[in-house]
């Protein structure tokens, strides 16, 4: 198996940095799932598209806009009407979705090597996406598990509440390392892990 | 201490001992102190020079509205010019300078300006500079000629070249109730609305949050009310639901409730935090605002009320109460109403004599009487103050009684002694947020105030309520009552009595005379940021000027950083008596945005000094580190070339095409469009989306497509891959690949929703090395696995997948050199180890990396189209491409494409060029008929791009020609005067090299 190259690692420094002397306050990281796949349903088949969800994943995704679900490996929410990403540690995750999802449903892309998911995690998660992202991080309109389709920069991004002050990004690979670094220096203020 | 320090009191800390400079001399002063309250303590009080006149001014106000004692910040090599020193927090190592002055403050060659008396006045300069003859100089060319020396002497402060090596950034908030000011008002409507669990932010310019409680002296719950605020601000820290802003101006009310706030992070720090910003933009989205925002006293006009040591009232209590400093020992006061009267008790008890309390008014109350005999002053009833006396600091002032029912001075002048003249001229709220909101004031004629109107919970666009002194309630204990009430409401909660804190407070009446102008000899200002008196105002009215808009651009007043905080009524009130109307009649001007200034760095916030994003190939670190020189490419870089040392550009990028063609090369492609179309109409779409047919394309095989606009015209061309029945790749080129994807988006969505077809971008996901020349498929076939790579099984477009250095690959045989040539894509984090196992197969063919120069080089010898020819004015016939346009299918600019300027001949068509004279051609230069250099005109096209060949061993070029295709054989010239550029070329096909495609096909 030959490992993927990240896009970040000239600019991936694990350690503490910015103004950590007084604690680190965001923590840093690519979570870099084998597999991150798309789903998009025809109109009216969004409902099986979510069964298929659940057959593939075991995930219970439930419906909605921006709806989603994370079991801490494997994720999946909806970006846009009909459409949603699931990312899994497993690779394959789109050959188990392409027998699941019939044409008659939907189609499957496979983007594990399009997209990069960088993860925010602490106290200061919000505080720092918000200077990028004209959204409400707070809890209680964005809720753990929910998507946002977002853009900052002129990336579009797609962000997951993986957990209460945790958030995974989804962004184009070629824009990630700009994103990533962008986050960097935004976290200098509150102190940052990278891991 | 200093002598105007007081032993006691204020909110400044005087065991810590700050260090600064002003106009180089040093000082020291407290924490809490802002540099106007430092200065004054040390006995500072000449801080400016005036714009037009130069006068010497002190200390107007404590606030933001202050418009004489404006400075400059140094921070190294930056300088930010026009800061209020009311605004600035003093920090050790600040350091300041006054402005508009020559050489010093205390000697201002430029006050010679005063001498020129009426002739300075409104519309002096253009009366005066535009249009006569002097000399050779006629008209706006005088004025050209005099702008210079007349904007060296007027004017603010001056910016800055150096770069600003601040940080600044954005931040976007979401809130239910958005509270504007601090105050009392402010601080009980955030309490409310936090109270029924609304997400509360609260905002106010202030350092020190708790706005007139701060300052006024009055007791709330029998404690002061300072304590009171500061009790409230921690209950509201301790809130989740509450974020406070102090050191937050709100400058502007946008549509949908979006509110903008600078907040000042670290100008009050020697150094800023790590990481921590100078300034930060808020952009704030509320459910709804509570407008707590307070009013601002206005001055009184009558002759020298500008002179040093002539200050508000309020601004005097508050630098006594909140500064522990004293504007002077000896105070006289002239008011029209009972606010002023608190202030002389204020500092009285702050340790002032105060001479006297001048009152316009005949009969002030029993209260104010009272008041003023516990501040030790003679009451002096129906007088007014008609001239001040000193030089750079008050001395004196003179009285003499005055009748406010016509505004006559009778009686005899009398003189008195004082070292500071506090003036109160009534309140005007401040409605600037209101009125930015699209709020129309209504004036009130017992406040002499412009109000904002009614509640607008319920608009459309802007939710507000407004509390306290912003709607003219002026005492704490209606300003409490009000903001508890609007808090509530905002939240959305139905208001229920409850016992609000009790507040002792001076007695006074609101209401003030309405007497805004004192008549008699000498200057009296009226905006004193931009030195308009009222004669000014007079004279604007006289010179035919009716509407408050053209009053204000002809005198300027209301002008400048201050906006007319303090002038706008006074100015109005008197163009009204000018006018014979009433105030409402004629009008008030609109508040527009920002309320204050704000710094430009702020709104380019992350992207200051980083303008875009850059986009990067999955092998672009491999690029840099094997002496690629990069290159920009819209946000993508690309190699250019990769040079040897001591090669020139062209000597680098004739190496590499020539290796190509000669034995193997190989290319990042990875920036090509790549769109993924899935769905069982998938087929269907990409023949209306193609001028050719793709239904038709077997799964395997990939296809070359065109596309035009709806106007027929052509928009983008690439190859597109068939994977499955219902699965292609599509690929645009690099430039065109967002374009592309909004086309066919907009398509799907809008014009043809029945298809069932789905568009993803995969640019992203695919890595692409285009590896092309004669050793190409000896290449692949020594470092493929899982397939054979023959011509058998990979035909020209053919498709196959296989497997290079244990990682999956598709390959397509496809070339854009014009070589034998194949595009290897695989997963893009693979992309590297896939590109360093083909350079490692390559190497016994003396396989070559090559940039994008090369590839133009020998795109251009084969003739191919990019975005410089698909440029928006070409048509496929235009391109040569007129075999692409199926006859059997419609497709999108099909219906448009025969229109009869699009097939007339004398279109510009695509051609080549050779250089007869052996010399580089430009991008861009003409070509014309004419063989006359001095004068070459008539172009007949342009070129669009131009290299080099080593196949031909020529300077050639493509170019865009009127009636190109008949034009081949004959000869023209290029013209490119710009650079110089002139000579003999010759017209040929765009099909340089190897026309027929032998090489390519094998």
């Amino acid at each position: 198996m030959v490992e993927r190259q990240s896009p970040l690692e000239p600019d991936f420094h694990v350690g503490s940095h910015g103004n950590f002397e007084h604690g680190v306050e965001v923590i840093l990281t690519e979570t870099r799932p084998d597999s991150i796949v798309q789903l998009a349903a025809w109109p009216g088949e969004e409902k099986m598209l979510i069964a298929a969800i659940r057959t593939v994943t075991g995930l219970a995704l439930p419906d909605g806009a921006g709806a989603g679900v994370s079991d801490g490996v494997k994720s999946a929410f909806g970006f846009a009407p009909g459409k949603f990403i699931v990312a899994g540690e497993a690779e394959g995750l789109a050959d188990a979705f392409a027998k699941v999802v019939t044409p008659v449903i939907g189609t499957v892309t496979d983007i594990s090597h399009g997209r990069t998911a960088i993860r925010i995690a602490g106290p200061k998660a919000e505080w720092v996406l918000s200077k990028f992202f004209a959204i409400d991080f707070a809890l209680t309109a964005f809720a753990v598990g929910a998507g946002r389709s977002t853009v900052h920069h002129d990336i579009f991004a797609q962000i997951q509440r993986t957990g209460t002050d945790q958030f995974d990004i989804y962004v184009f690979r070629s824009f990630a390392r700009s994103v990533w670094k962008a986050l960097c220096r935004a976290s200098e203020e509150v102190g940052y892990d990278v891991q | 201490m200093s002598p105007r320090r007081t032993d006691t009191g204020g909110r400044i800390d005087r065991l810590k001992t700050i260090r600064f400079t002003f106009d180089g001399t040093a000082y020291t002063g407290h924490a809490g102190d802002t540099l106007a309250s430092a200065l004054l303590a040390k006995g500072v009080i000449l801080l400016g020079r005036s714009f037009k006149y130069h006068r010497p001014r002190g200390l107007l106000t404590a606030g933001v509205e202050e418009p004489n004692a404006l400075v400059t910040v140094l921070k190294g090599e930056v300088r930010e010019p026009n800061i209020p020193a009311t605004m600035v927090e003093i920090h050790d190592g600040l350091v300041a300078v006054s402005q508009n002055r020559f050489p010093s403050l205390a000697f201002d060659i430029n006050a010679v300006n005063q001498l020129g008396g009426k002739l300075l006045s409104a519309g002096f300069y253009y009366k005066t500079f535009m249009g006569p003859v002097v000399g050779p100089l006629k008209g706006t060319r005088f004025w050209m000629f005099c702008e210079h020396f007349i904007r060296r002497a007027a004017g603010l402060g001056s910016a800055g070249s150096a770069k600003d090596t601040a940080r600044y950034e954005r931040m976007n908030a979401f809130c239910d109730v958005l509270v504007v000011g601090s105050g009392p008002a402010g601080l009980m409507a955030a309490k409310a609305a936090s109270d029924q669990g609304a997400r509360v932010i609260l905002a106010d310019l202030e350092p020190r949050l708790g706005g007139s409680a701060n300052w006024t002296g009055e007791t709330i719950d029998g404690a002061p009310a300072a304590d009171w605020a500061r009790r409230t601000v921690a209950q509201l820290e301790g809130r989740d639901n509450v974020r406070l802003l102090p050191r937050t101006t709100v400058w502007g009310y946008y549509d949908g409730n979006t509110l903008a706030a600078l907040e000042r992070v670290s100008d009050h720090k020697d150094q800023p935090g790590k990481g921590e910003p100078r300034h930060r933009h808020w952009a704030i989205r509320a459910k709804s605002v509570v407008l707590a925002t307070g009013a601002f006293e206005r001055p009184l006009v009558f002759p020298g009320n500008d002179r040093p040591g002539v200050m508000l009232a309020h601004a005097a209590e508050r630098f006594a109460n909140e500064f522990g400093v004293l504007p002077g020992q000896r105070i006289a006061l002239f008011t029209n109403n009972d606010s002023a009267y608190r202030a002389a008790v204020a500092l009285k008890k702050a340790g002032a004599a105060i001479a006297a309390i001048v009152d316009v008014r005949p009969e002030p109350s029993a209260d104010m009487r009272e008041l003023a005999t516990e501040a030790g002053a003679e009451l002096l009833a129906a007088h007014a103050v008609i001239a001040t006396e000193g030089g750079r600091a008050l001395s004196g002032l003179k009285l003499q009684r005055f009748d406010m029912s016509n505004g006559a001075l009778n009686g005899e002048a009398r003189s008195m002694h004082a070292d500071c003249l506090l003036m109160s001229g009534g309140w005007s709220p401040t409605i600037h947020l209101a009125s930015q909101a699209g709020a129309r004031a209504e004036w009130d004629a017992a406040r002499q105030a412009f109000l904002p109107p009614k509640p607008a919970q319920d608009g459309p666009v802007q939710r507000w309520i407004g509390a306290g002194a912003f709607t003219g309630s002026f005492s704490t204990a209606a300003a409490m009552a009000e903001g508890r009430a609007a808090g509530i409401s905002a939240a959305g909660a139905t208001n229920t009595p409850a016992a609000l804190p009790v507040v002792d407070a001076v007695p006074g009446d609101p209401d003030p005379a309405p007497v805004f102008e004192i008549r008699a000899s000498g200057k009296s200002f009226v905006d004193f940021q931009h030195d308009v008196t009222a004669e000014d105002v007079r004279l604007a009215h006289r010179e035919g000027f009716v509407s408050v808009e053209h009053l204000k651009r002809y005198t300027t007043l209301g002008m400048a950083t201050d906006q007319g905080k303090s002038s706008n009524i006074p100015g109005l009130a008197i163009m009204a008596e000018a006018l014979g109307k009433p105030i409402p009649e004629v009008g008030t001007t609109r508040f527009r945005p920002p309320f204050a200034p704000v710094s430009i760095g702020s709104l380019a916030a992350e992207r200051f000094g980083d303008l875009r994003p850059e986009r990067l190939t999955p092998m672009h670190d491999w690029h840099l580190a094997n002496g690629a020189t990069m290159y920009s490419a819209g946000l993508w870089y690309r190699p250019m070339i990769y040079a040897l040392a001591g090669e020139t550009v062209e000597q680098a990028y004739v190496r590499e095409a020539r290796a190509t063609r000669e034995s193997a090369g190989i290319v990042d492609v990875s920036t090509l469009g790549k769109i993924a179309v899935q769905g069982p109409d998938a087929a269907e779409f990409l023949d209306r989306v193609y001028t050719n047919m793709f239904s038709t394309l077997a799964v395997g095989k990939a296809r070359y497509g065109l596309m035009l606009r709806e106007d027929g015209l052509a928009f983008d061309d690439g190859t597109t891959w068939r994977l499955g029945e219902q699965d292609f790749l599509m690929t645009t080129t690099t430039a065109n690949a967002g374009k592309v994807m909004q086309h066919l988006e907009y398509f799907l969505d809008v014009i043809w929703p029945d298809l069932k077809v789905h568009v993803t971008s995969v640019t992203d996901e695919w890595a692409g090395a285009a590896i092309g020349g004669p050793k190409a498929r000896q290449i692949l076939a020594t470092c493929v696995t899982g397939t054979a790579v023959g011509n058998a099984t990979l035909p020209f477009m053919g498709i196959v997948r296989g497997r290079i250095a244990d990682v999956p690959v598709m390959i397509c045989r496809l070339s854009f050199s014009g070589e034998m040539a194949f595009e290897v894509y695989c997963g893009a984090g693979h992309s590297t180890h896939v590109w360093e196992a083909l350079l490692d197969a390559g190497k016994p063919f003396g396989l070559v990396t090559y940039g994008l120069e090369a590839l133009g080089t020998m795109r251009i010898e084969k003739g191919h189209v990019t975005g410089a020819e698909i440029d928006g004015r070409t048509t496929a016939r235009d391109l040569h491409l007129d075999w692409m346009l199926s006859k059997k299918k419609p497709f999108i600019g099909s219906a448009m494409m025969d229109r009869e300027g699009l097939i007339a001949s004398e279109r510009l068509e695509l051609v080549g060029l050779i250089a007869l004279d052996n010399r580089p051609l430009n991008g861009g230069a003409h070509i014309v008929e004419e063989v006359d250099e001095a004068n070459p005109h008539d172009s007949i096209g342009h070129i669009t791009a131009c290299c080099y060949s080593p196949a031909l061993g020529k300077y050639i070029a493509l170019a865009l020609v009127k009636g190109g295709k008949a034009r081949r054989g004959t000869r023209a010239h290029v013209s490119d005067p710009l650079r110089g550029r002139f000579g003999p070329v010759e017209i040929v096909s765009n099909h340089f090299y190897d026309p027929d495609g032998n090489r390519m096909h094998g």
